[in-house]
């Protein structure tokens, strides 16, 4: 009885990992911004300060949560940082004077209108809606 | 730079100093003289000014309500504090009186930035700090200035600009992006921290990508002009030898960094040089110092929960100093490394550990005062994504690095151990 309840947490266990790992987010920009896909290494740069351009030389405008599941996802998968790490990164940059930080938005809906209204903004959200006035972006490796 | 790093050491025969020997020569003068600058706060207690606490109060004031930047209509405000505390068991460290205990130790700082156009942006940073007998009540401009970014590959700033050197100098001084309290001392000395911070001038900077298997590199070549503040720890050194400077000194600099970012994400080498010239006068004499060549090399590793970095310098001075008839030559050949590592335990709290080596290579390598080596322990708690604390073990070896003779009139012991504690709010 006791070897079936332990094994019963394990996969229990195994399943709440296997639907962490398989989250994800959705890359959201601008309807104006030109380009349908973007890799993770730009979008990496984008987001991490040292790039301000897509590859399509037009202007870059990243915008971020200020936290939650998607933030750490998308700042996991795409950037391959902790929220921890990004944040100092940022921090540095400010501080030293070399850019600004992204702005950041509360709620997912608020990045969304954010995006929709800015040429060029980037950004993420868990799931978007019909409604939503903004245009998908794929990544690619 | 142009003056030995501070370190003291009681069993140095000041009187039959060789002349060549400036260490010596530098050691003699302090045993005749009280340091003569410096003395606006009380030594022992803490001595945060009247102005110091209303720059704190007009910081949080500008930080009520939600700590997330304020955006007012385009204009961005950006701040952080911190205070320190530092108790070491033997000798005093820092010009503190830390061998009690010493919470003389606050950093503060506050920026504006403006994005004019896509292209354009402006900025000032506004900084206090007040470390043992330095910095004190003056705020200063760490940086101001208006950056032209043309596109990835090339921009450029203009005005009094953070110094591009090594891994750490342009952000030494911003306590909430590090681990650390304290960086390595070879490499990055608190006390002089001052006057390499920044520079007035320009700088050029960008990035070349080299195609998707050779990664990016980026540059960053600067020109200008550095002074060293009247409070700053090379003032309190020259004070000690005679030499009390009512004007701040300082000269030409210029230099720059490669850095390449490697395909091996997180994964980064660099190499820096700065060129500095020092000429300035006192009423009881001058110091005169040629721009020499001071190279960086450095490695980082970053990725997820691991950090690893480590950095070889090379400080070369030959210096004249004249005070009064005499004229002393002074060189120095400073060579500093470091190497470290950190690990993040949980989301919000980090381990880490370095091992700092400094020699002055110029004089007698075996006396302590020549030399610094120190093993580090760090922690680090994130209360939030505002505020944090932070706890250092030092374990010193040798003198050369972070002592000042009027705190430790007794003389110093060889080595020392030390606990650093500091608290943090950044937005």
């Amino acid at each position: 009885m006791r070897k079936a309840r332990c094994l019963m947490l394990l996969l229990g266990s195994l399943g709440s990992w296997s639907a962490a790992g398989a989250q994800d987010v959705v890359l959201v920009a601008n309807k104006g911004v030109q380009i349908s896909e973007i890799s993770n290494a730009d979008l990496r740069s984008i987001f991490m300060g040292t790039r301000t351009r897509f590859s399509d030389s037009s202007h870059a405008v990243p915008v971020t949560l200020k936290g939650g599941a998607a933030h750490e996802v998308f700042l996991k998968n795409y950037v391959g940082e902790g929220p921890e790490e990004f944040r100092a990164q940022w921090r540095k940059v400010v501080f030293t004077g070399q850019g600004a930080m992204p702005k950041a938005f509360d709620s997912e809906s608020a990045l969304i209108e954010y995006v929709a209204a800015t040429p060029g903004a980037v950004g993420y959200a868990s799931r978007i809606s019909s409604q939503d006035n903004v245009k998908l972006l794929a990544a690619i490796k | 730079m142009i003056i030995e790093r501070p370190g003291y050491d009681s069993d140095q025969p000041p009187d039959g100093s060789k002349p060549e020997d400036l260490a010596h020569g530098c050691k003699a003068v302090f045993r005749r003289q009280e340091p003569r600058i410096h003395r606006r706060q009380g030594r022992g207690g803490p001595s945060v000014s009247r102005s110091m606490y209303l720059f704190l109060f007009l910081l949080v004031c500008t930080c009520r309500g939600s700590l997330y930047a304020q955006d007012l209509s385009g204009i961005v405000v950006h701040a952080y504090v911190s205070q320190g505390f530092l108790f070491s068991s033997n000798n005093n460290y820092l010009s503190m009186k830390s061998s009690d205990g010493s919470p003389q130790w606050t950093d503060a700082a506050v920026n504006l930035s403006d994005l004019i156009s896509d292209n354009l942006r402006v900025g000032i940073q506004l900084h206090m700090y007040q470390l043992g007998e330095f910095g004190g009540s003056n705020v200063f401009v760490d940086w101001a200035s208006g950056d032209y970014k043309v596109n990835d590959h090339f921009g450029f700033r203009a005005g009094k600009v953070k110094t591009v050197w090594g891994l750490f100098n342009d952000s030494q001084d911003i306590d909430a992006v590090f681990l650390w309290i304290l960086l390595p001392q070879g490499s990055y000395p608190i006390d002089h921290k001052s006057f390499y911070l920044a520079h007035v001038g320009g700088d050029i900077y960008g990035g070349l990508p080299l195609g998707k298997r050779a990664g990016t590199l980026h540059y960053d070549a600067y020109a200008g002009q550095s002074t060293l503040d009247l409070n700053d720890g090379y003032i309190k050194q020259f004070a000690n030898i005679g030499l009390v400077f009512t004007n701040s000194l300082g000269g030409k600099t210029y230099g720059g960094d490669l850095q390449w970012e490697t395909p091996l994400r997180g994964l980064i080498l660099g190499s820096s040089g700065d060129m500095q010239a020092v000429d300035g006068t006192a009423p009881t004499g001058s110091v005169h110092s040629p721009a020499l060549l001071t190279p960086s090399m450095y490695t980082q590793f970053s990725r997820g929960k691991v950090y690893l970095s480590g950095e070889y310098d090379r400080e070369p001075v030959n210096a004249t100093i004249t005070i009064g008839s005499a004229v002393i030559p002074f060189v120095v050949d400073g060579r500093s490394w470091f190497a470290m590592g950190s690990y993040r335990l949980r989301k919000n709290f980090q381990v880490g550990s370095y091992y700092s080596h400094y020699v002055n290579k110029a004089v007698d390598t075996t006396q302590t005062a020549n030399y610094s080596k120190d093993w580090v322990m760090c922690a680090r708690y994130d209360f939030n994504a505002y505020f944090y604390a932070k706890i250092e073990g030092h374990f010193l070896h040798g003198t050369a690095l972070g002592y000042y003779s009027d705190t430790n009139p007794n003389g110093l012991a060889p080595n020392s151990k030390m606990l650093a504690a500091k608290i943090g709010f950044s937005f």
